[in-house]
């Protein structure tokens, strides 16, 4: 029993931090405050480094590794909060490559065919062989598939099927939302729920991002108590400040160690795979909310400017809370579960 | 990254469940003070008898030497047969053993070890004072070198098992000239000395846990210093930095299970509406989910600092990181324990196993004080984990 990055993963994780890091550096847009295309190039370049298949078995043309490196990975994510579809790409690599769809498994894996994540407005308008209803879509601006990840099932959906989208401005700058409507669309792929957990490796990987960010403005939040100073002295002496901080670590602390339980659960085949999964979204958004209100506190008038990432943090948690359910389904998923073993 | 336990732990699991199932007590006393120190001391004793009593001390003191692992198996064991804690034995176990392991002589070690293993005495913990809590080290019972002993005259406060414990770790002032931190000694103090009166303090809960103890020119032999004179903020420090390491696990196990139960309880008792079941509430339901995911996260937490201790050595601060998210959660599950109990909460002293989560309810209060408050833990995580500046 070893909850500990080993140093194999701690090198996935420096190296997809270091490359977010220059990515997000060197572009000539600000992405994470302007909605651009997707650059197709970088893309590419992600999917070429196995991002998108890192959990997916060697045999499916993946990298071979677990649930437990693709939270690594999306915990990155979460203390830069990059744009693209991340999600979308990961799961739906895997949902092709299970229904045995190789080619647009492969294409996705590498970066080339992109996917967008859609998201059911309501109950009613879920995953099936034909699909219906009212969905927010995430990232579908020049998406050839739509994703629907639903605890049901999960679709591919080619997006020439969907019909007219319409965008609408979304809270987060970096994220193109649209909403559509779809009657009857045929799905280019569906596959029921089952032993493929693939509801539960998404609410894993969002709680794993949630997780990154609930790290990220924790050590903002700190950084800027030591350094800021009123009354001749750093805000981080006032115990207001200080123990606002301890709190957003101890926040930081249970997330994280509940998605790597939660991860390794799946990979490992736990049988409380589902009750982990469920736990770890609602510890993690939990840990992300309330750290980013914190952080923007913390960082008094500046913390309220556009210009401060502490905004876009918040505004990401709000997003990732949408994808997959949110905190109240997943309370009402929970505590119908059979109790962890 | 795994979970997996190595073949030795998984048969030291079945091992402990099987002896577990043979020998554990069953059936704690809810509200009988005297029926509760006999029942701990009784578990002390059939621990002994099994080779399990110590189970985190060394084997060449009579301990089980179990590793980090092999303590959170026995743990999650003991939970799961319901035993409840150690209380009563907790500060000769947790705290006065080891310390004496730390630091002891041969002799301290020899006479006291296995008094303590075989639960053949009770130890108590006399650190705070009335004018010395979060500030322990301000402390002023004075210690005076008389001869070859030490004359102690002060008094000590909130002293849990005073009234039941033979034994003492007792702080007390031996030098008042220099920092607070310096001229303090840890001495052995047998409460039977004559000069000791202890006084018992009924808490909120009803219970009468804990104590005032006052010294009047009590006497100890010098021969019961542990450490050196005037470094017993030091030898203090071993066992504060244990009692946030494994010794919680257990009371963490046994909240995972009360969250359960209570979920259990809440599909068929009536919730505050009089008419249907609590859980049909969404907000109670909602609630019950949410502490659900906390339990999960705090022993994760715990797994996931069993793994840094495996790696890194002792216990760092973070231990504070899951003291504090224990007994914050502890005192959410006692209050929603009140919600599912509904028009029932009110009823106090009834011995069924429902209205004992009343008062665990009000127990639970306690949790953020003892062993150091929460506002205290947010100051190390601050000051220690973060780095942020004083
Ligand atoms: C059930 C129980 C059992 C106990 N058992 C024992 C025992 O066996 N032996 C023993 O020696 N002691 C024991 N204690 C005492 C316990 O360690 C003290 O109560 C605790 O350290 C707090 O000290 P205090 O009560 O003097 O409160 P104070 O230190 O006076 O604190 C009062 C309030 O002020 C806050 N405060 C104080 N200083 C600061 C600061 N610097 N920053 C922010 N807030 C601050 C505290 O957090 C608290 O909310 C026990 C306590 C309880 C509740």
């Amino acid at each position: 029993m070893d909850l500990l990055l080993s140093d194999e993963q701690q090198e996935i994780a420096s190296t997809v931090a270091s490359l977010l890091t220059d990515d997000l550096g060197n572009d000539t847009i600000d992405v994470r405050r302007t909605p651009t295309p997707i650059n197709r190039e970088t893309w590419a370049r992600y999917g070429e480094l196995g991002w998108f298949s890192l959990g997916l078995d060697e045999g499916l043309g993946g990298v071979g590794y677990g649930l437990a490196e693709e939270a690594i990975l999306f915990r990155e994510i979460g203390r830069q909060i990059p744009p693209g579809p991340f999600l979308a790409s990961t799961l739906s690599a895997r949902l092709a490559a299970l229904g045995g769809q190789s080619q647009l498994a492969g294409s996705i894996a590498a970066g080339r065919t992109l996917v967008a994540l859609a998201e059911p407005r309501n109950p009613d308008s879920a995953a099936g062989a034909s699909i219906s209803g009212s969905f927010d879509l995430f990232d579908g601006q020049d998406a050839e598939y739509v994703l629907i990840v639903t605890p049901r099932g999960a679709a591919l959906v080619a997006a020439e099927d969907l019909g007219s989208l319409q965008p609408t401005a979304c809270i987060d700058p970096s994220v193109h939302l649209a909403t559509v409507d779809l009657s009857g669309a045929g799905a280019a792929l569906y596959r029921p729920a089952g032993d493929d957990l693939l509801f539960e490796r998404g609410t894993i990987l969002i709680a794993a991002t949630l997780a990154g960010v609930a790290e990220a403005v924790r050590d903002m939040a700190t950084e800027y108590a030591k350094v800021r100073e009123q009354f001749g002295r750093p805000i981080g002496v006032n115990q207001a400040v200080k123990h606002r901080c301890a709190d957003m670590a101890i926040l930081a602390e249970a997330a994280a160690a509940q998605v790597f339980f939660a991860a390794v659960s799946v990979d490992e085949g736990r049988g409380d795979a589902a009750f982990q999964a469920s736990a770890a979204r609602i510890v993690a958004t939990d840990a992300a909310l309330e750290g980013a209100r914190a952080n923007i506190q913390i960082h008094g008038g500046m913390g309220y400017t556009f210009e401060c990432d502490a905004n876009l943090f918040l505004k990401r948690s709000h997003v990732l809370d949408r994808q997959l359910g949110d905190k109240y389904a997943e309370l009402d998923r929970l505590i119908d579960l059979p109790q962890a073993i | 990254m795994d979970l997996q336990f190595s073949v030795a732990d998984l048969s030291f699991r079945e091992e402990v469940r099987t002896w577990l199932e043979e020998n554990a007590p069953k059936d704690r006393p809810q509200n009988d003070r005297k029926a509760l120190t006999e029942y701990d001391i009784n578990w002390q004793k059939i621990q002994w008898a099994g080779g399990y009593a110590g189970i985190s001390w060394p084997a060449e003191y009579g301990g089980r030497g179990a590793s980090l692992t092999q303590q959170l198996v026995w743990f999650e064991e003991c939970g799961r047969a319901g035993i409840p804690g150690i209380d009563t034995c907790f500060v000769g176990i947790n705290h006065a053993g080891p310390t004496l392991i730390a630091s002891g002589t041969d002799e301290q070690k020899s006479f006291h070890l296995p008094k303590i293993l075989r639960g053949d005495v009770i130890w108590c913990q006399g650190f705070s004072e009335p004018g010395s809590g979060s500030d322990l080290a301000s402390l002023s019972t004075r210690g005076i070198i008389d001869g070859d002993e030490l004359a102690v005259t002060g008094q000590k406060i909130w002293t849990s098992f005073g009234d039941k414990a033979q034994y003492q770790e007792l702080l007390v002032r031996t030098d008042a000239s220099g920092s607070k931190h310096k001229g303090i000694t840890w001495i052995i103090g047998d409460m039977s000395a004559p000069g000791i009166e202890v006084r018992p303090i009924e808490t909120m809960a009803g219970d009468a846990d804990f104590c005032e103890v006052f010294y009047d020119e009590a006497r100890f032999p010098l021969t019961s210093v542990v450490g050196r004179l005037n470094d017993g903020w030091n030898v203090a420090m071993s066992t504060l930095s244990f009692e946030r390491g494994t010794a919680f696990m257990l009371s963490q196990v046994a909240l995972a299970q009360v969250v359960e139960e209570l979920i259990d309880v809440a599909r068929t008792h009536t919730g505050p509406d009089g008419r249907r079941p609590a859980i049909a509430d969404d907000e109670i339901s909602r609630h019950l989910a949410q502490t659900r995911a906390d339990v999960a996260a705090l022993r994760a937490m715990t797994y996931l600092s069993i793994s840094r201790g495996a790696k890194y050595g002792t216990p760092g601060p973070e231990g504070s990181i899951s003291k504090l998210r224990y007994s914050d959660l502890s005192q959410r599950v006692g209050r929603l324990a009140i919600d599912v109990l509904g028009h029932d909460a009110l009823n106090f002293r009834s011995r069924s196993q429902l209205h004992s989560w009343v008062q665990e309810y009000l127990r639970s209060y306690a949790a953020s004080i003892g062993g150091g408050t929460s506002e205290i833990q947010r100051n190390i995580i601050g000051d220690r984990v973060l780095g942020l500046p004083r």
